[in-house]
């Protein structure tokens, strides 16, 4: 449903922009084919792109740079903020590891598999992308803070901070892969199984390559996803330092005591992160484009 | 196809439907039980506080912006970014996933940075003009629009590569001017995609917390959105509204997801 | 003239689409732009209707200058390949469309959206979407839409490729007729000779961004200006330093005819009423030759016979050029 949303970045810039047969493809390098009014609509839509992002994400990095190298070194280097960056990375990782397998997993569900109640579970997915996050922590508090059902007492841990991550992050991978899972051409299967593969051999040799890159594409959403989750933790986890307080917890609390040159610091490492993703996924994008 | 033997299609149907019913849908139902408890009266309860009310209406108003700002921004930059070659065109295409993977808390700190009235690059200028960004709607609008950015241009634009330019041309042809190709043509063909993009941008921009939370303030009664009621309620201790709230945002946003749910496959190009 | 393009050239990138091309095409007629895919015809034709811009040169329709009319003013009529259909309107609605950006009474509307649909035969139809045709019948759909306008030219680019041999054949009478009946100056890409050659009163021949040869479907057929109009437009062989058609070659058992070149069958295969027959010359040359199935019985001739072969008379020949075949 979500697969345009929460896939790769759309091939905008690529040549297939015109979806036109070859004729316009031979355009050789930059071209400009701007009307005037088009022009002018691309200027209004950069001033305010401008305004809205480019411009408060470079404020970022400038103040970020203003106390020079040692005070940005210092602001990463104290043992609170470390160990908040320690403990993002680690339950990021932990929970992307996760989504690769639970996510691939519930992607074949969707696509292979029948059974009752299979369109629920399909709207079911995007539950975590629509409900807005502080309600995600209120939901889990629900079943794993004070009054469990199950008698889990899961809030202020480490596990509470696992769990809000991986609720939120639940949608990216099963995205991405279920509509390649989709397409996969059936013949290739049945060419493989003719030749004499097992069906152990066939998805390991045939499906899972094939879903590779979007697989690949999905973790990286959801592993990006999940350094910078914020809202669903307030709740859930406590926020307590050194023990249950993630990056962006931190970069609020540097906000709230006035000291922006800080947060800043820690947010400028953050958008890297997310920047660094965002150049991969656009990378893994063209190397499959490229494999037609 | 490979067909799964029946053990494991159990064993992986079981995985799957677990997972998710454990994660998500047992405790999201656990909130309506909770919100309905006692009845209804909780429930309806939230509509008499005052406080309550109005963020919900904070929210509304804001989000009802933030999602028009990003409906015409988005048709514009996605017309532009499938129709046009001009240089910066693949720079621009990728820098409008960014809000995308940006943390919520970092958008208001880079908006707090920009336009706040005391500190911020611009704000002391455009208070002076009269403007109140931070603290106040302006900014929580945009912060709201920072976040919801990418959502109707990533509907739009598959579908606007996928339709090519055969019919526009065919308009033009016919004597249709580029007002006339727009509004008869290009809008009809990417309508669904375009209200999809706005369900969804609405679901999100009504749900937003961390973003708004650092420029808005957070003042009680003043720039206090319901995502913010709901944590300032359930540290307060006052756990019937907030669940009842919580409960609240959840239903609409759900039923965003069922409406986008129900549009899709019979409008599907 | 209806159509004048003066030395116009279009160049995407490094590659060259059109090289300085000026072609006239007169009045009222049927004029097929041919020529191998790539070559330049289609990017042509969207130059005419301003649908691209050239790089320079001018063109000039029904006497005023369209070089910087953008396509809306050009009143061309311009029907595409893959129909272009305006999908979420009824069949109706679309032909209609270009009378309705012209704001005309919406009597005149109907009535001129009937007798447009009556002509193309698709009366039953006028109330449904395109997806609910076939590709001839969005064609047509197409094409009456173009007509609605009353255009001064119609342009169509490849209407036909998209439609299987069938269809595409039916349609190919279908708009010779609406042609005698409209009169409207109609250009049409191709890259089907056979389809040039049986609906166009004139043929432009394009290769390689340049027009090759400009003449009639006979005078294309007969006199060929060069090797490749004559090998685009029929199947050519070459014999002693001359390129001419397979059937245009007299075959006989024995040396009857002066000048005849000695050969041998290496190859003998039947198709239908024709016999098509490689023959390796004493020369070392491999000629192609077709003869009727009649002839080749009478002849009594079979792989390995001893063939003599000469150029019958009337053939059209050209002298072969040692950089083509």
């Amino acid at each position: 449903m979500t697969s345009a949303l929460l896939g790769p970045p759309a091939d905008i810039a690529g040549e297939a922009s015109t979806g036109r047969p070859p004729r316009r493809r031979r355009t050789a390098g930059p071209r400009n084919t701007l009307t005037p009014g088009a022009g002018l609509g691309l200027g209004l839509a950069m001033l305010w792109f401008s305004l809205l992002v480019l411009i408060p994400l470079t404020a970022i990095i400038v103040t970020a740079g203003e106390g020079g190298w040692s005070s940005y070194v210092d602001v990463l280097a104290s043992d609170q903020t470390w160990a908040a960056v320690k403990l993002t990375v680690t339950q990021a990782l932990i929970v992307t590891v996760v989504n690769v397998v639970v996510g691939t997993t519930i992607a074949w569900v969707l696509v292979r598999d029948r059974f009752w109640g299979k369109s629920v579970l399909d709207v079911i997915i995007d539950v975590p992308f629509a409900l807005p996050t502080i309600v995600a922590g209120l939901v889990l508090l629900s079943l794993y803070g004070p009054q469990s059902p199950l008698g889990l007492e899961w809030a202020n841990t480490e596990r509470a901070v696992m769990l809000a991550l991986a609720f939120v992050t639940l949608p990216f991978i099963v995205r991405t892969v279920q509509p390649v899972l989709e397409e996969l051409d059936h013949d290739v299967e049945e060419a493989a199984a003719s030749l004499g593969a097992t069906r152990g051999t066939i998805v390991r040799r045939i499906i899972l390559p094939s879903l590779a890159p979007a697989i690949a594409a999905g973790a990286a959403l959801s592993f990006a996803r999940a350094i910078s989750e914020y809202g669903s933790l307030v709740l859930l986890s406590g926020n307590l330092p050194f023990r249950t307080e993630v990056v962006s917890v931190r970069v609020l609390s540097f906000i709230e005591n006035g000291n922006t040159q800080s947060a800043a610091a820690l947010a400028s490492v953050m958008l890297a992160v997310a920047l660094f993703v965002i150049v991969a996924l656009d990378i893994v994008q063209r190397r499959v484009a490229n494999r037609g | 196809m490979v067909r799964v033997s029946t053990p494991v299609r159990w064993l992986l149907r079981t995985v799957a439907v677990g997972y998710v019913f454990l994660l998500v849908a047992w405790p999201v139902s656990l909130v309506a039980v909770q919100t309905f408890e006692d009845g209804f009266s909780n429930f309806v309860g939230i509509f008499s506080d005052e406080n309550t009310v109005a963020a919900l209406q904070l929210t509304l108003m804001v989000a009802l912006w933030a999602v028009v700002i990003n409906l015409i921004f988005g048709v514009t930059i996605s017309i532009l970014l499938v129709r046009y070659e001009f240089p910066g065109k693949r720079a621009l295409s990728a820098l409008i996933d960014i809000p995308l993977s940006v943390s919520p808390v970092v958008v208001g700190l880079a908006l707090l940075l920009v336009y706040s009235g005391r500190t911020g690059w611009f704000g002391p200028s455009i208070e002076s003009a009269g403007w109140q960004v931070i603290y106040d709607s302006p900014g929580m609008i945009m912060a709201t629009c920072f976040v919801a950015l990418p959502l109707i241009i990533r509907e739009v634009v598959p579908v606007l590569t996928e339709i090519g330019d055969d019919q526009e041309q065919a308009a033009r042809s016919l004597g249709a001017s580029g007002r006339q190709t727009f509004l008869r043509i290009t809008l009809p063909s990417i309508k669904w995609a375009v209200i999809y993009g706005v369900v969804l941008s609405l679901a999100r921009s009504l749900g937003e917390f961390g973003a708004v939370k650092v420029v808005s303030g957070n003042v009680t009664g003043r720039t206090q959105t319901a995502t913010l009621i709901v944590e300032a309620k359930y540290q307060n201790f006052e756990q019937t509204t907030a669940y009842s709230v919580a409960f609240l945002l959840a239903f609409v946003s759900i039923a965003c997801l069922v409406v986008v749910a129900f549009l899709r496959p019979q409008h599907e190009i | 003239m209806s159509i004048d393009v003066k030395n116009v050239t279009k160049k995407f990138g490094d590659f060259v689409a059109l090289d300085d091309v000026s072609v006239s095409l007169p009045k009222g007629q049927l004029t097929a732009l041919l020529g191998p895919s790539g070559g330049g015809k289609s990017t042509l034709l969207r130059i005419i209707a301003g649908l691209d811009n050239a790089d320079s040169g001018s063109v000039n329709i029904e006497g005023t200058d369209a070089t910087r009319l953008p396509p809306q003013k050009r009143n061309v009529g311009f029907v595409f390949q893959h129909y272009a259909v305006f999908k979420h309107m009824t069949v109706a609605k679309n032909v209609a469309f270009g009378l309705e950006i012209r704001k005309r009474p919406k009597s005149e509307v109907e009535r001129r959206v009937k007798e447009l649909l009556e002509l193309v035969h698709l009366s039953q139809f006028a109330h449904r979407l395109p997806s609910q045709l076939s590709g001839g019948q969005r064609q047509r759909m197409a094409l009456a839409r173009a007509l609605a306008v009353e255009p001064s030219v119609l342009l169509l680019d490849e209407p036909f490729g998209a439609l299987d041999a069938k269809v595409r054949k039916e349609l190919r009478d279908w708009l010779r007729r609406l042609h005698d009946d409209v009169h409207v100056t109609t250009v049409f890409v191709t890259h089907d000779q056979e389809e040039a050659l049986e609906v166009a009163d004139e043929i432009v021949v394009i290769n390689n961004g340049r027009v090759e040869q400009v003449g009639s479907p006979d005078q294309l057929y007969d006199e060929p200006a060069n090797d490749f109009v004559m090998s685009f437009l029929g199947e050519v062989t070459h014999l002693s330093g001359i390129s001419l058609r397979p059937h245009d070659i007299e075959l006989e058992s024995a040396p009857r005819l002066a000048g005849g070149v000695e050969g041998t069958i290496s190859r003998m295969l039947r198709i239908g009423f024709e016999v098509r027959l490689t023959v390796l010359t004493v020369d070392g040359e491999e000629v192609s030759v077709v003869v009727s199935r009649t002839h080749a019985r009478s002849l009594g001739i079979a792989e390995g016979s001893t063939v003599w072969l000469t150029p019958a008379a009337g053939a059209t020949v050209i002298p072969r050029m040692a950089a083509v075949g």
